[in-house]
């Protein structure tokens, strides 16, 4: 029987939504990060309009974190079209960025393994789009669809990881359930997650799953399935960002 | 002014390359208009309420959004159950 004492300490924000406006308003608190945290987790929207001068932005500030940043993207670094230079660009700068990959991170508490994918819409029980009619409302709906797909994957690759993994997280930017939407309207909910994302979770056996997106949501909530979920847009969370404890597993030997 | 009116100028808002802030709820009352949700800075509050301005030039703007500026490090960690 092995075990590590302890908890694994993730950091994670999401919805930054950086451009020249915001340039030093983050530096200062990521520089507090080491000893506090063992790595940090952006939900997406690390951009606001897209564009790779904001990109560039956001790869300076969070340069200042002092611990490995794994990052999705969100909607809002898709706008200009340059969803896939942006991440080039980001990764350049030493960060991850994950669609559809898992990545695991050896920390002086544990292994981490983080998957992570954008998500997309698509809704949730009684307010969930469906793949049927016309061409437009059937891509819209595979998208979604593909987007939990991706996350498998990333779990697929944390699967196959040996040694496994102590702590797994999920990390997207749409939502995975409802419970951390309480605060938006719920006609919209359909455009901020997606039932399949909280299934793909539920299934792969995560400890944690965090995610943006929702800036009027609510920062608690689980999936139909029970794994803790937490909504860590900026505008919910109201700070720099949040540190959560996730106890590391007991492994048989 | 109408509901119509409401989502126009919040499509604008959302759609206007100066702005692209999708968090923001218009509410058009008689002549004044109201204008809720968060921005993360001044000048994403000055952007959106020129793009209001120019949706309804008439209108008297009733400023009501927040600025979700507090980025400090949390005070308290949060263990996960």
């Amino acid at each position: 029987m092995t075990s590590r004492d302890g908890c694994l300490r993730i950091a994670a924000v999401g919805d930054v939504h950086m451009a020249d406006d915001l340039r030093g308003r983050y530096a200062p608190a990521l520089a507090e990060l080491s000893g506090q945290a063992d790595v940090l987790l952006v939900a997406g929207d690390l951009t606001q309009h897209g564009t790779l001068d904001e990109a560039a932005a956001f790869a300076e500030e969070f340069a200042a974190a002092n611990v490995p940043v794994v990052v999705v993207l969100g909607n809002h670094d898709h706008h200009s079209g340059l969803d896939e230079e942006i991440a080039e660009l980001i990764r350049r700068a030493g960060i991850a960025v994950l669609e559809g990959e898992g990545v695991l991170l050896d920390t002086p508490r544990g292994r981490l393994g983080v998957a992570g994918a954008k998500g997309f819409c698509l809704g949730f029980t009684g307010r969930c789009a469906a793949n049927f009619g016309e061409t437009q409302m059937k891509a819209f709906t595979q998208h979604g669809i593909d987007s939990a797909g991706l996350l498998r994957h990333g779990f697929d690759a944390l699967d196959r990881a040996e040694p496994a993994a102590d702590v797994r997280v999920a990390l997207t930017h749409f939502a995975p359930t409802t419970s951390t939407l309480r605060g938006e309207p719920a006609e919209i909910w359909p455009f901020l997650g997606n039932h399949l994302l909280g299934e793909v979770i539920d299934a792969s056996g995560a400890d944690f799953a965090v995610h943006g997106h929702a800036h009027a949501g609510s920062e608690r909530g689980r999936t139909e399935g029970g794994t803790p979920v937490r909504n860590v847009a900026q505008p919910v969370i109201r700070s720099a960002y949040r540190i959560y404890e996730i106890p590391v597993r007991v492994t048989a030997a | 002014m109408s509901e119509h009116t409401n989502q126009r100028v919040e499509q604008a808002i959302a759609n206007d390359a100066r702005t692209h802030e999708l968090g923001v709820r218009i509410e058009c009352i008689d002549r004044r208009v109201l204008v809720r949700g968060q921005v993360a800075s001044r000048e994403r509050r000055a952007a959106v309420l020129t793009v209001v301005r120019e949706q309804l030039p008439e209108a008297e703007i009733v400023d009501h959004l927040r600025l979700s500026d507090a980025t400090q490090p949390p005070s308290r960690t949060e263990t996960i159950e």
